[in-house]
């Protein structure tokens, strides 16, 4: 079946433990209920709010965190059911550059180490083969092969990006996951990087979850966007239909935001007035305290705004909008 | 008026297995006071090594060249005593760390190393210095900040945790930030934020700030002048309306280009 979608994640809750005020320990919701498919050959972008669960939400669908409701599906494959030996050889398949790159390498290993170690450790290559594999790797992200005997913390903080990047292509996953893997790269060299990822996509139908906060980048990688707001995705459309008609008010908020790119159109951004709260249990719309929308009223809190269709593929949780509503 | 910083003819140095490795050749700029001055170019250019050689936090395997000179408020930092630089680190002068993660102590609450700025230049009282702390955290945008100031690092979002860094730095309004790449963790809206504290804190107590970030749409928005680095050296120094509309070097130019620009109907 080739309209199976390759990962597909339904109901997705995701609850921390941390230490609370009051109590000791107190549990908070990051993920309350999150549903979305990526197709194969598919880049997703999860976009949203700092906090609002992006990274905890990969971290779920990569088992490294544990889920506490929902289903992961990856090409048929239970994802929450998998143990030992079989989430080794899964893990092969799924890879993840994550948002901190520094914390996320081992400070021991040099930099050769790093980026083949996946390839001995899924038997994919060693010896000389492996060598060259990384000397290739570590040229595609733009830094040199010699680079390979540094340690991460003699790099900039760029270049430990991009050893974290050439980590997670050396395996050759079929799934990537991208936690603002090119915010630390000036715009020539993310420009090189994300070329590369396009490439792979179109020659091996590479599938992305693509989570990053520069809305340009995003249109320039995403075949679909999904936006979060504190846990739960509050729209989803083609990247095509989001950024011309975006339907959600946090949507809308949000790319009226982006910072110009001249100097003499400077003018006052939107600002979100009011405090989002932490995530937590609230009936009704988390948005409402913050929302900008003219029809907002005492309807939009008393229950929570369903993720509905507008047209096909353009999901949004907003119980005012409409797609045939202007763009503001 | 003389510059809030003048940093002349800086080099340095790496050293490792390799041999010696040059990431800052004889760069030399001013930072006016209240100034807004970026510091953009190639990643692995020096920018960090730029920041680190002014704060005096440079690696061990790091050396200054011997005619470099960083003067900031009348004193030379590269002969200051460590004392007298300790004094004016947080206070006078501070660094918002490009990767917090890194940067912030892991076991410590959040809230308590904020705190600890105030505590350490001479803040007597404990109480006085969390309501400060947990009024900077709300002004740089983390939602719940009294909640917040319990929670461990690792229990915060990647922006959450550059929101607290900048709290840090903020805190005493220093007469000079500077910021790498203080906004890179941030959505756009709590970026228009931040962006919006610095601009009020220039406004309220003359801060200047080195801004050294990729977005460039961050520049076009926020900055005077910007400083482009490339390979260890400053190729062009120009206002920002000059360098977003006559870009000088070669390299601007191809930066320019790569920009990367939203793309909306109309
Ligand atoms: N280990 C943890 N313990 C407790 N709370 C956590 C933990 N990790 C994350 N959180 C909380 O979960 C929420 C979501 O965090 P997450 O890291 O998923 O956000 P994010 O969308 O990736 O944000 P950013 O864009 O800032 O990286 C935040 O409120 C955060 O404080
Ligand atoms: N501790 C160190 N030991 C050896 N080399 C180092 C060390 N720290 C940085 N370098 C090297 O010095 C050069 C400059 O690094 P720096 O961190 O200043 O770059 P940067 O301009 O901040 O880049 P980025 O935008 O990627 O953060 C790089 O080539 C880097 O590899
Ligand atoms: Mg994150
Ligand atoms: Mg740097």
């Amino acid at each position: 079946m080739s309209d199976r979608p390759l990962v597909s994640v339904g109901g997705l809750v995701v609850r921390h433990e941390s230490a609370g005020l009051f109590t000791r320990r107190a549990t908070k919701t990051a993920v309350a209920g999150v549903t979305f498919d990526i197709a194969r050959g598919e880049t997703l972008a999860l976009v949203g709010e700092s906090g609002c669960g992006k990274t905890t939400t990969a971290r779920a669908l990569l088992r490294l965190i544990d889920a506490a409701e929902g289903t992961m599906v990856y090409d048929g494959t239970d994802l929450r059911a998998l143990r030992g030996e079989t989430l080794r050889r899964q893990r092969k398949h799924m890879q993840i550059v994550f948002q901190d790159p520094f914390t996320s390498l081992n400070p021991r290993h040099t930099v050769g180490a790093i980026v083949g170690e996946g390839l001995l450790v899924h038997g994919i290559a060693k010896g000389d083969a492996a060598k060259a594999r990384v000397a290739t790797l570590l040229e595609e992200v733009g830094l040199s092969a010699s680079d390979e005997n540094r340690y991460p913390h003699e790099l900039s903080g760029g270049q430990r990006q991009r050893v974290a990047i050439a980590r997670a292509l050396a395996v050759d996953p079929e799934f990537l996951v991208l936690d603002e893997a090119v915010s630390a790269l000036d715009v020539t060299t993310q420009a090189q990087v994300l070329a590369l990822i396009l490439r792979l996509r179109d020659a091996r139908g590479l599938t992305c979850l693509f989570i990053a906060h520069n809305l340009a980048v995003v249109q320039q990688v995403a075949d679909r966007v999904a936006v979060m707001y504190q846990g739960r995705i509050v729209e989803m459309a083609p990247s095509r239909a989001l950024f011309d008609l975006p339907a959600h008010p946090y949507t809308r908020a949000m790319l009226d935001a982006v910072p110009v790119s001249d100097p003499r159109d400077r003018k006052e951004r939107t600002l979100l007035v009011g405090d989002p709260g932490v995530t937590g249990v609230q009936t009704g719309c988390a948005f409402y305290s913050r929302c900008s929308h003219p029809a907002k009223d005492a309807a939009c809190t008393t229950q929570q705004p369903p993720l509905v269709s507008l047209a096909t593929g353009h999901l949004a949780a907003c119980i005012k909008t409409n797609i045939n509503l202007e763009p503001t | 008026m003389t510059p809030l910083l003048d940093v002349s003819n800086l080099r340095v140095a790496y050293g490792d297995r390799s041999g010696k490795r040059v990431a800052v050749d004889s760069a030399s700029f001013t930072v006016e006071p209240g100034e807004i001055v970026a510091l953009v170019g190639e990643s692995g250019s020096g920018k960090t090594a730029t920041a680190l050689a002014i704060m005096g936090l440079l690696a061990n395997n790091a050396r200054v060249g011997p005619g470099s000179a960083i003067r900031f408020e009348d004193r030379d930092l590269l002969t200051l005593p460590e004392r007298e630089l300790r004094d004016l680190r947080g206070r006078r002068i501070s660094m918002v760390f490009q990767e917090p993660a890194a940067a912030l102590n892991p076991v410590m609450r959040v809230g308590e190393q904020v705190a600890e700025v105030a505590l350490v230049h001479g803040e007597r009282d404990k109480k006085k210095a969390r309501e400060q702390a947990i009024a900077m955290l709300g002004r740089v945008g983390l939602p719940d900040p009294a909640e917040q100031y319990r929670a461990y690092p690792h229990e915060l979002s990647g922006g959450m945790r550059q929101r607290v860094m900048l709290a840090i730095a903020l805190l005493l309004k220093p007469s000079l930030v500077i910021a790498d790449e203080p906004t890179s963790a941030l959505d756009v809206t709590v970026q228009a934020q931040v962006l919006k504290l610095l601009l009020e804190l220039q406004r309220e107590s003359g801060t200047a700030v080195l801004l050294i970030t990729h977005d460039l749409g961050v520049v076009a928005e926020t900055c005077s002048r910007a400083l482009v680095m490339k390979n260890g050296q400053l190729v062009e120094q120009a206002t920002v309306d000059a360098l977003f509309h006559a870009p000088q070097h070669e390299y601007t130019r191809e930066l320019l280009a790569a920009m990367p620009k939203l793309k909306r109907r109309a």
